[in-house]
């Protein structure tokens, strides 16, 4: 059974506990006077963040478990403040005292510690990293992330669905077409409409287009991470044309507010046109990068996370399928089956592992869109009156498996919580470091490419 | 290595002015005209993200793809504060990040300069204000110049630099 998200919600009289599992969920109610709950931890090591979190936002114990630090709210955070408690309704917090945080590190003779973060050196997300040292060899290291917590699960309470499209549509840039998809199934299944397939051909297609941009992306910047530059000015060139595509057809370079009811006609020819050229691209850049020794000598053996270890830790997504896990929320869709789907998976589980795996599922994305392809305008109904109820809905976005739920009441959101792919996945980083130096590490990093504001929220 | 080259040469030039025709090279010859001028030659940027989407940080990469190569015009990305004239801050300014900013600015070397990038650290975006947001931004340190825009489109980051650069 894998586990997949652990969450809790403020029922007013009483705190209640979401377990979400590939097979059932769970919901435990917790007593208000002595919120304590049995921590998952032994047998589930992913649900640690979620109890973290939990903590942090509800003030709910967990008994049994093994690591009780605060994970969202950092060293200036009043003490005994629980934002996403219905009786928190403050708009500003006075910052308190300076409360070091305890890393987790590794000590002895001639270990010492680096810290990285949480403003890097290039043009990336704030995050922490802090590494135990024994010279270049990395021995520990604890991520450490949240810099970018936004409340957004607050600020979305009280909001009606369509007041919060534009919100959810920011929450990551990387991700908004798949996080606007699962939005829009919520819209649907509380309207009791099924979505239209022409919409969801369109819907769909604009997700591929998403996953070729961020993938083409790190395609180049895996290779610039090992000093090899020209990978990068090749990839960054493809991605842009993508995101030009993009906005061609949803008026947005990130697809911003491209999920409607509504799907604009499309200039067949030319997409095609440069869907042939981007396929002859890809093939030029696979021949080219995968027969230079020196760059292969970085990649291969580089950020091993084994089979079992993704298992264990319930790792989903690229970091999941390059390790041999088949865990794919299209692999399960009769609708991506009948468009041409083929998952990949990878044995070895290390950074080429999952360089390979972006190549081959660019070339699968390319496929799945020309198949979506239809010319036309389309506009569906009304979707009528939406019912009150919980919903839960699932999208495979370019890190991995995205999963939304909303309660609504009297029409208005009651709880929002989403879980990004990178929030389980950031958990088992630390396991690929064990044989590998701290140069490898932006290597490592950027082969998983995970997101750092979803994550946050 | 010969099929690169190869390929390289076919390829030819990418950098284009093609898609705004006049308008993006004109701005390229002021702005590089400008940096000259007022930074010697070079201008140095540090990103920070105070708790963005990744959006304004994607388009910032975008810069240095082979349309655009902002390097070129003597503007460019550096790895520490120390080393900047100008920090580029984007996102809302999270609660957790507002001490990291307000020391970034501290570690700059005087003539130093900031700007918003993107319509959260103006707090004109869709995020409304709550308990983990501090923006706007100039209640907290002095912003000489704003690039609207959400995210900002690589072109309208270039004619933001060169609106600031004539400001100054």
């Amino acid at each position: 059974m894998r586990f997949i998200a652990r969450y809790a919600k403020d029922n007013i009289n009483e705190f209640e506990i979401i377990t979400v599992f590939d097979s059932r969920v769970e919901s435990i109610s917790v007593n208000k006077s002595t919120p304590k709950v049995k921590s998952l931890f032994y047998e589930y090591p992913a649900s640690s963040w979620f109890e973290r979190k939990i903590h942090d936002d509800f003030g709910i114990e967990f008994e049994e478990s093994y690591d009780q630090r605060p994970l969202v709210w950092h060293e200036r955070f009043p003490a005994n403040c629980y934002p996403l408690q219905k009786s928190f309704t403050k708009k500003e917090i006075a910052f308190s005292d300076y409360k070091p945080y305890p890393y987790e590190v590794v000590e002895g003779d001639g270990v010492f510690q680096v810290s990285v973060g949480p403003i890097h050196a290039g043009i990336i997300e704030s995050g922490h990293f802090h590494f135990s040292q024994s010279g270049e060899r990395m021995l520990h290291q604890e991520i450490r992330h949240f810099y970018k917590n936004r409340g957004i699960e607050k600020m979305l309470e009280g909001k009606s669905l369509e007041e919060a499209k534009p919100i959810v549509a920011r929450i990551s840039g990387n991700e908004s077409i798949a996080y606007q998809l699962c939005l829009n199934d919520i819209l649907f299944q509380s309207s009791h409409k099924p979505i239209p397939l022409e919409l969801q051909k369109y819907h769909a297609l604009l997700l591929e287009l998403e996953r070729v941009v961020h993938h083409l992306t790190d395609l180049g910047f895996i290779p610039n991470d090992t000093g090899f530059a020209s990978a990068l000015a090749y990839c960054s060139k493809l991605s842009e044309d993508t995101r030009r595509w993009l906005k061609r057809l949803t008026g947005h370079r990130f697809g911003f507010g491209a999920i409607t009811t509504i799907k604009p006609s499309i200039d067949i020819k030319a997409f095609k046109s440069w869907l042939e050229e981007m396929k002859k691209a890809i093939k030029f850049f696979e021949s080219w990068i995968l027969e230079i020794p020196s760059l292969l000598d970085r990649l291969e053996g580089t950020g091993i996370l084994s089979k079992e270890e993704a298992l264990t830790h319930s790792a989903v997504g690229i970091i999941a399928r390059a390790s041999g896990v088949a865990v794919d929320r299209r692999e399960e869709s009769a609708f991506y089956q009948e468009h041409g789907f083929t998952m990949t998976l990878k044995e070895k589980g290390d950074v080429y592992a999952r360089f390979t795996l972006r190549i081959d599922e660019v070339k699968n994305s390319i496929l799945l869109i020309e198949n979506l392809l239809e010319e036309g305008a389309f506009e569906a109904d009304d979707l009528g009156i939406l019912e009150d109820g919980t919903y839960r809905s699932f999208c495979e976005s370019s890190i991995g498996e995205l999963f939304m739920s909303i309660e609504i009441q009297s029409g208005v959101i009651e709880r929002f919580y989403v879980r990004d792919p990178s929030f389980v996945n950031w958990q088992l980083m630390h396991l690929m470091m064990r044989s590998d130096i701290i140069a490898d590490f932006p290597l490592i990093n950027k082969s998983c490419d995970l997101s750092y504001a979803g994550s946050d929220l | 290595m010969m099929k690169f080259w190869n390929k390289r040469v076919q390829l030819g030039r990418l950098t284009e002015n093609l898609v705004f025709d006049d308008e993006i090279e004109s701005i390229e010859r002021e702005i590089k005209d400008k940096v000259k001028k007022r930074f010697a030659g070079s201008l140095a940027l540090r990103m920070v993200d105070s708790g963005s989407c990744n959006g304004c940080e994607a388009e910032c990469n975008a810069l240095s793809n082979p349309y655009y190569n902002l390097e070129r015009l003597g503007i460019y990305f550096v790895a520490s504060p120390r080393h900047a004239d100008v920090i580029l801050v984007s996102g809302v300014v999270t609660i957790n990040m507002y001490h990291h900013l307000l020391d970034v600015y501290e570690q700059m070397a005087s003539p130093k300069w900031v700007i918003t990038l993107g319509d959260c650290p103006a707090m004109q975006g869709v995020f409304e204000k709550n308990f983990a947001i501090k923006a706007p931004i100039k209640n907290h340190l002095p912003v000489t110049h704003h690039i609207a825009g959400c995210p900002p489109e690589p072109k309208a980051i270039m004619e933001g630099l060169l609106e600031f650069l004539r400001k100054i």
